[in-house]
């Protein structure tokens, strides 16, 4: 009985840990989605973040400054790609592409410009995210294992989707995102500067994603491989349509893959198939889309 | 009796602008008197609301003055419209769905309270403007499933509540049922009671001649004639209007032959109870016209679409020259010989984004003459197109032209000669006219009646009650699903029609 619980606790924090990188990028997703944009670079934007987070880290020993380096740099990539998408009118998913395409390629050789490795730069040297104090839960050691090594990001990822939920919906800015959504040539026809409004929204999306680039490289073990995103951005992008673009929907499709994730990794250790186990998540990303977008489907022919 | 002045509040001066190297406004110069009605008018295409457009700026003129009150302004976009008292409840609802009213109506100047939307306060104050412009509307509801009467109350509204001195109206009444627009032209007799000065864009003239003060004809671009209604006519309006007198549509005397469409206890319910269709039994026969007359939502939609496939009947029989096409696809029905004029030209009839040659063969490209083995044949469908377009006479700068940049009575006028250039035995017109202008509005009953005249079967739906007693050979009556009634060519009068389609029983 005991060692049931405590095997929960530990799927619990695992499951946590997985995601809320996911439940960052997610909910820029999200965002996007209320502004009608198809962000598909929200994963080469999150990678940009989580190289971008190394590199600052490794110059400057200083967590902060490597936190707002993903922030800034991802931020930047995403505000280029708003551009093009929404200004130069290019098509959403050929601008994704090619940012995503661009920074895998990018990152890979800079890895190997700067650190001088190929494939993966792991180093005692980096300074990782602070982890949370749990010692205060010392007389529950089940909710010491919940909550135990999580950094402040982890908690802050769901304060952020509560913030997110009053700013859509409370907030004039937050409705006038959802109109340029439902119906950009009204609200352009109303005075609003909606071009302006989808490339703002673009950019912040990628600065979310780069907090969870971050949080990838410098959470839990702090190393930079190629592609450690492995489609993480996807996987979020399926989160916040699960979710249904709504912030606290996203968090709930992101512990949905969280879980997925988590349970990957402890199948792992067991005698199932490496190959098989790794590719659970993204099953799992496939079949909650067919299974959400099959009962769209059955509401909309009612 | 409003007390409008000589004060003149807008003056526009040879405003120019082009579309490539077509001129929809050539030195176009309008003004608008203090607490005025000002007609403007125009067949579709004559540059009415590209005009507005320019008022308000959504576009751009290569030329020309807009002076307020005697001073220059500047409009760049809306919000320098609006900044600048003037309001435009457009010809295409710009609303949200899935907001409510008092969202949409605040929306650009919504009220705060600290960091937060303060909807309370919002839906407070759109109640009151409701009071006191006595436009009755629930601040809460939703905008979807509104019918068109209250989605214009919205934007009415909305106009008002931003605080404008000039309200324009681009085609108000298109979409409107009779006491609708009833209701509407009250509404703007009493703004301009109250002080504002009001643009109303249109062709209906004889709304014009209810509600205006003066009317300012435009044709082809040009301003051509500014009349006091108090001092003309319809008859000399429309003359201006359309540079030539309009003849009367003549309907040949011909005996009808077999009939071609039947259609035999036709029923369908919704949600598995509501009965929309029940037991509808009607024929059409070779050289007639059947009209179907109804206020709109008494199921002739859903009739019209159960029998073209796009939508499945619960029982039934459809009959083409004796053949069963029931709950057959959209394919094997027009394949059978049916063609069909959709009741909405943009969401049924075209695509927006299609060039207007892709138009002209949408529905039918699969035909031998069109596409062999899956290859368009791009020749015969640019020939086919352009013959289409002179024939019909569609105001299209080239076939290339995209489809959504046409007005709407050249849309509409290109989706007719689709449907009847395909020549085929039965053709159903839904609103076929719906619109667009007097001189469009001839030129497709003249092509119905002449389709009848070539011998074919033509079933007309329309909640014009004038239109179905001009063209149909026989009229049926649609009362919540049920035919209730059926008469032949001047067996019965308007008055009589109208009492059948709210539900009263014949007599
Ligand atoms: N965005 C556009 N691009 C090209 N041509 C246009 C566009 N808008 C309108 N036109 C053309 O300008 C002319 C005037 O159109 P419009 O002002 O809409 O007429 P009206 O409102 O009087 O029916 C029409 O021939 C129309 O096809
Ligand atoms: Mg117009």
């Amino acid at each position: 009985m005991n060692i049931n619980a405590n095997y929960l606790a530990v799927v619990f924090n695992s499951t946590i840990r997985m995601m809320t990188p996911i439940l960052f990028v997610g909910l820029g997703s999200a965002l996007c989605n209320r502004v009608f944009i198809f962000n598909i670079g929200l994963e080469g934007t999150m990678l940009t973040g989580a190289f971008a987070a190394i590199v600052a880290n490794y110059y400057t020993g200083s967590i902060f400054i490597s936190l707002l380096a993903a922030m800034i740099s991802a931020m930047i990539v995403s505000w280029i790609a708003g551009i093009f998408m929404v200004k130069f009118k290019g098509a959403m998913l050929v601008v994704g592409v090619s940012i995503n395409m661009l920074i895998s390629g990018l990152t890979t050789f800079l890895m190997q410009i700067i650190f001088g490795v190929k494939g993966a730069y792991v180093s005692t040297d980096l300074v990782p995210l602070h982890k949370t104090d749990v010692s205060m839960l010392k007389q529950w050691p089940i909710l010491q294992t919940m909550f135990g090594s999580l950094t402040y990001l982890d908690f802050f990822a769901f304060i952020l989707a509560i913030i997110l939920y009053f700013f859509l919906f409370r907030t004039v800015t937050g409705f006038r995102m959802r109109s340029v959504g439902i119906n950009k040539i009204a609200a352009q026809s109303l005075g609003i500067n909606a071009d302006r409004l989808q490339i703002g929204t673009v950019a912040f999306s990628g600065l979310l994603s780069g907090i969870g680039g971050c949080l990838l490289t410098m959470g839990g073990v702090t190393m930079f491989a190629q592609n450690i995103t492995a489609g993480r951005g996807y996987i979020a992008m399926a989160a916040a349509t699960l979710g249904a673009a709504h912030p606290l929907g996203v968090v709930a499709g992101s512990a949905f893959f969280g879980f997925a994730q988590s349970m990957a990794n402890m199948l792992q250790n067991s005698s199932i198939s490496s190959q098989l186990t790794m590719a659970l998540p993204y099953l799992a990303t496939i079949l909650a889309l067919a299974i959400y977008n099959f009962s769209q489907i059955r509401r909309h022919a009612q | 009796m409003r007390n409008q002045s000589n004060d003149v509040i807008l003056r526009m001066e040879n405003i120019v602008k082009c579309y490539g190297n077509l001129i929809a406004n050539d030195n176009v110069s309008l003004h608008l008197n203090r607490g005025e009605i000002l007609a403007v008018i125009g067949e579709n295409g004559a540059g009415k609301t590209t005009l507005m457009k320019v008022l308000y700026g959504l576009e751009h003129p290569d030329n020309g003055d807009i002076y307020l009150n005697e001073k220059k302004i500047q409009i760049h976009n809306a919000a320098q419209a609006i900044a600048n008292g003037i309001g435009m409840v457009q010809q295409h609802f710009m609303l949200f769905d899935p907001f409510t009213v008092t969202e949409n109506i605040v929306y650009g100047k919504e009220p705060k309270k600290g960091l937060f939307f303060d909807l309370k306060s919002a839906n407070q104050t759109i109640s009151e403007l409701s009071r006191k412009f006595d436009l009755p509307l629930n601040p809460t509801a939703k905008i979807q499933g509104m019918p068109v009467g209250l989605r214009q109350r919205v934007e009415i509204l909305k106009v008002l509540y931003q605080n404008a001195d000039i309200i324009v109206f681009d085609e108000p009444t298109a979409v409107l049922t009779p006491q609708e627009v009833h209701e509407l032209l009250n509404t703007m007799k009493r703004l301009a009671e109250a002080g504002k000065s009001i643009i109303i864009v249109t062709h209906k003239l004889n709304e014009v001649m209810e509600v205006a003060d003066r009317a300012m004809v435009m044709r082809l671009g040009k301003h051509v004639a500014d009349r006091n209604i108090a001092d003309t006519s319809i008859e000399e309006l429309s003359f201006l209007m359309v540079g030539r007198h309009l003849i009367e549509t003549e309907i040949p005397k011909i005996a009808p032959g077999k009939d071609i469409l039947r259609i035999n206890n036709l029923c369908l319910t919704r949600e598995g109870s509501v009965p929309v269709l029940d037991h509808i039994s009607i024929h059409v026969d070779a050289g007639e016209i059947v009209g179907i007359a109804g206020v709109s939502g008494n199921g002739q939609s859903d009739l019209v679409q159960c029998i073209f496939g796009l939508q499945k009947a619960d029982s039934g029989q459809i009959l083409v020259n004796g053949k069963d096409v029931f709950n057959r696809t959209v394919k094997e029905v027009r394949n059978s010989g049916m063609a069909m004029i959709p009741e909405d030209r943009f969401i049924w009839g075209s695509a927006a984004q299609a060039s207007v040659a892709e138009t002209a063969i949408m529905g039918h490209y699969e035909k031998p003459s069109f596409s062999r083995k899956g290859f368009l044949n791009v020749r015969t469908i640019r020939e086919f197109a352009g013959k289409l377009i002179k024939e019909f006479s569609v105001k299209a700068d080239s076939i290339a032209q995209k489809t959504s940049s046409l007005s709407g009575g050249n849309a509409q006028k290109l989706i007719v000669a689709r449907e009847i250039r395909q020549n085929t035995p039965i053709l159903m017109a839904c609103e076929p006219t719906r619109g667009i202008d007097i001189g469009a509005i001839q030129f497709v009953h003249d092509r119905l009646v002449e389709k009848r005249s070539e011998g074919a079967a033509v079933l007309l739906v329309s909640s014009e009650l004038s239109e179905i007693l001009k063209l149909s050979d026989r009229i049926y009556v649609i009362y919540e699903g049920k035919i209730n009634g059926e008469f032949k060519r001047g067996n019965v009068s308007e008055e009589e029609l109208g009492l059948l389609m709210v539900g009263s029983k014949k007599l």
